[in-house]
């Protein structure tokens, strides 16, 4: 994790979810690119952060988009968020014993059968096991400071707006105290009627 | 003799320090032990003692520990006491290195002699014994010749109960139940949920009770303990350690456990 | 002898501390776990301790150092006293501990510290230190099993860091006592609540300048009758109290 450095956290609201990662690649204390991307849409309404090494990132990302699309034709429809996590999960349990070195966040809404939408999130371990959260769910080489601000500013049932503004501080200040994080973020708030995504200004040092 | 004279005393100065208060703890110390490199220290516990258990109860503290010294995995030595009275109001008891425990305990005989031949009507109580012993692990810690034990310190006195713990490192805390080694692990939830929030209404037959359900399934699951155990109390009246006593130990459940018992196949 | 593994002279006993300092007060407080690897020792070890009437230290790491050192610092305290018949002012102890932790620093006290009280200028003051005596002054300090999960917190509460200002003002540079005294309150509830070292009681010591304005502190006061307890020793000086909280023990 602390190769190429990087964290990611993800919240739920009301009605809503929020991802939100920082932009730094590193190598080790090297500070390489302050617009890396770690985040990815999946579907229009399924986000995933893949904080860990570089390369693998870009492994994985491709690994995903290729089989949502397999599932996607298979089944004529679009990829659930629960499907998605469990998807993910079994990918990483595959190299149980040769991991790749990410730990996923995702953020989504899934359909319910009246037709409104339910905030979903999930994180998993290096090795696939699954943390279906409530409130938020971290990873990276920040997700000591992350889980410390997160249980302090978080609270239930926040609007798009208000949960936006949590996760952005929550953020900021966790991985303004990690040297191996930083260098500007992204956050993306989910609604049903559209993503939110926004770019903050942040440390660079 | 010391051939630097800087080292010989330092003379007060009256105009800072007219009472002697300014601290001189420690002159550098420039003299070489000529043996220094023969001298061994203990790196390791020998013939060791197993859980002590303790807790508080309405008429003071009760310990419990068998009577086993093991040497490695070996059962040593059968009947040994590893509770020890000190003064009128305190008891000790000791697992790890026995001993360091004897080298212990004649520290503390000699302590308690000499308090008593001030004939000041002063006694040493429990806080002051666990405060020694705090001192004298930590010091031994600090000269990396730690004295090999995790020792209990219990007692009553003026109306008040006292239980500490000390180790090899000089770590001290105190608690209504106390428990060292595997105790620690299999015991200390036991005692914790009997007495917890009951020190002041738990009777000398319960407490004794408690610890003994304890020391029965210690001895079940830990191979370094015996059947063989005493029980200290402290009280008003003073110290009292039992004779040995044998735990009621049953064993018709392994009947049919192969690998248990005598198998015939 | 092929192979003898060596004594440790050291463990880590778990906890956290954190001081926060305002105009004219300072706020220190600690949880009571003490804990070895997975084990709970006791659920009631002090890791904060009064010095002086407007010095109050902070003590975590390994706990025997701990102590040990507390026990040091007073008796330094004491002669101090007898020799010019008034208390040591923080800044002097302050630098006193770093005396202290430095005399040792081929083998250190293997303890976090922090100092907190009044200044002789009456202004709310808190002090950091490493296990070998590099120190500084700020506003506020976490330290201990915690100390990731709290100080990213307290750097957005307190110094409003990523925070900007309503057109037209400016953050304050101090916060009032009842805010503080949230801020930290709910900085050990979260720790509690994510890290397993941290829990079982907390221990706020509250240090107030000499001639401060209690009104606001008598509200919180009132409200906790029976946590609070004054430890001050002298009538017209500075006024330390303590309010005892129970946290989560699991």
């Amino acid at each position: 994790m602390e190769y190429n450095g990087g964290s990611v956290v993800a919240m739920v609201g009301k009605g809503c979810v929020a991802i939100a990662s920082d932009l730094r690649l590193g190598n080790q204390a090297l500070g390489i690119s302050s617009n890396f991307q770690k985040i990815f849409p999946i579907t229009d309404r399924i986000y995933l952060g893949l904080p860990g090494l570089a390369t693998d990132v870009t492994t994985l990302k491709e690994q995903f988009r290729y089989r949502v699309n397999m599932y996607t034709i298979k089944e004529e429809r679009e990829i659930e968020p629960e499907a998605f996590a469990h998807l993910v999960s079994s990918t990483l349990y595959e190299r149980r014993f040769g991991p790749y070195f990410i730990e996923p966040v995702m953020a989504g809404l899934t359909k319910k059968p009246s037709g409104e939408y339910r905030p979903f999130i999930a994180a998993s371990d290096l090795i696939g096991c699954l943390n279906f959260a409530k409130d938020f769910v971290v990873a990276g080489t920040a997700s000591s400071k992350l889980f410390g601000v997160a249980e302090g500013l978080w609270e239930p049932d926040l609007e798009p707006e208000d949960l936006f503004e949590t996760i952005s501080q929550t953020l900021l200040n966790a991985v303004d105290r990690d040297a191996y994080s930083g260098w500007g973020a992204i956050v993306h708030v989910i609604t049903p009627e559209s993503v939110i995504t926004r770019t903050l200004k942040g440390r660079m040092d | 003799m010391d051939h630097f004279p800087t080292n010989w005393g330092r003379p007060r100065n009256d105009a800072f320090d007219a009472y002697g208060t300014y601290p001189i703890h420690q002159r550098p110390n420039n003299v070489k032990d000529t043996f220094a490199e023969g001298v061994q220290h203990t790196q390791q516990p020998i013939v060791t003692g197993t859980s002590v258990l303790a807790i508080k109860y309405k008429d003071g503290i009760m310990m419990a520990a068998d009577n086993l010294a093991s040497y490695g995995s070996l059962a040593r030595f059968r009947d040994v006491q590893r509770l020890h009275a000190v003064g009128n109001h305190t008891v000790l008891g000791a697992s790890g290195d026995m001993s360091d425990f004897q080298y212990i305990r004649s520290l503390l005989d000699d302590l308690v002699i000499e308090e008593f031949t001030e004939q000041d009507e002063h006694t040493l109580g429990p806080a002051e014994i666990h405060e020694y012993l705090s001192q004298l692990m930590y010091a031994r810690r600090s000269k990396l010749n730690p004295l090999w034990n995790s020792l209990l310190v219990g007692g009553y006195k003026d109306g008040k109960r006292f239980l500490a713990y000390v180790d090899l490192l000089g770590t001290t805390y105190s608690a209504s139940t106390i428990a060292t080694g595997y105790g620690s692990y299999i015991a200390q939830p036991l005692l914790r949920k009997a007495v917890e929030g009951r020190e002041d209404t738990l009777t000398e037959l319960e407490a004794q009770a408690i610890l003994e359900e304890s020391l029965l399934v210690l001895f079940y699951r830990d191979a370094r303990s015996l059947d063989k155990y005493q029980i200290a109390k402290v009280t008003e009246g003073g110290v009292a350690i039992s004779e040995s006593m044998a735990l009621k130990t049953s064993w018709s459940f392994a009947e049919g456990i192969r690998g248990y018992g005598a198998q015939t196949q | 002898m092929a192979q003898t593994r060596s004594f440790n002279p050291y463990t880590e006993n778990g906890g956290t501390i954190l001081a926060i300092s305002g105009q004219d007060f300072s706020v220190i407080a600690g949880d009571t776990r003490q804990s070895e690897g997975y084990s709970i020792q006791t659920r009631y070890a002090p890791k904060v301790f009064r010095l002086t009437d407007r010095a109050v230290l902070a003590v975590n790491g390994f706990a025997a150092d701990g102590n040990m050192f507390v026990k040091k610092v007073k008796q330094r305290l004491e002669w101090y006293k007898h020799a010019h018949s008034k208390d040591m002012p923080l800044k002097a102890i302050a630098r006193l501990i770093q005396t202290m932790l430095y005399a040792k620093r081929f083998f250190p006290y293997y303890v976090y510290n922090i100092l907190g009280g009044i200044e002789e200028d009456g202004t709310g003051a808190v002090y950091s230190f490493d296990p070998v005596g590099s120190y500084e002054r700020e506003a506020c300090r976490a330290a201990g099993a915690a100390q990731s999960l709290v100080q990213p917190f307290l750097d957005n509460q307190i110094y409003f860091k990523n925070q900007v200002a309503a057109p037209g003002t400016t953050h304050p540079a101090h916060l009032p006592l009842p805010d503080v005294l949230s801020i930290v309150i709910d900085s050990f509830t979260s720790a509690t609540e994510r890290h397993i070292e941290v829990g079982d009681g907390l221990e706020v010591y509250i240090v107030l300048a000499k001639g401060r304005d209690l009104q606001d502190f008598e509200a919180i006061r009132a409200r906790n009758v029976h946590l609070t307890q004054e430890l001050t020793v002298t009538e017209d000086g500075e006024r330390i109290f303590v309010m005892r909280l129970d946290l989560k023990k699991d």
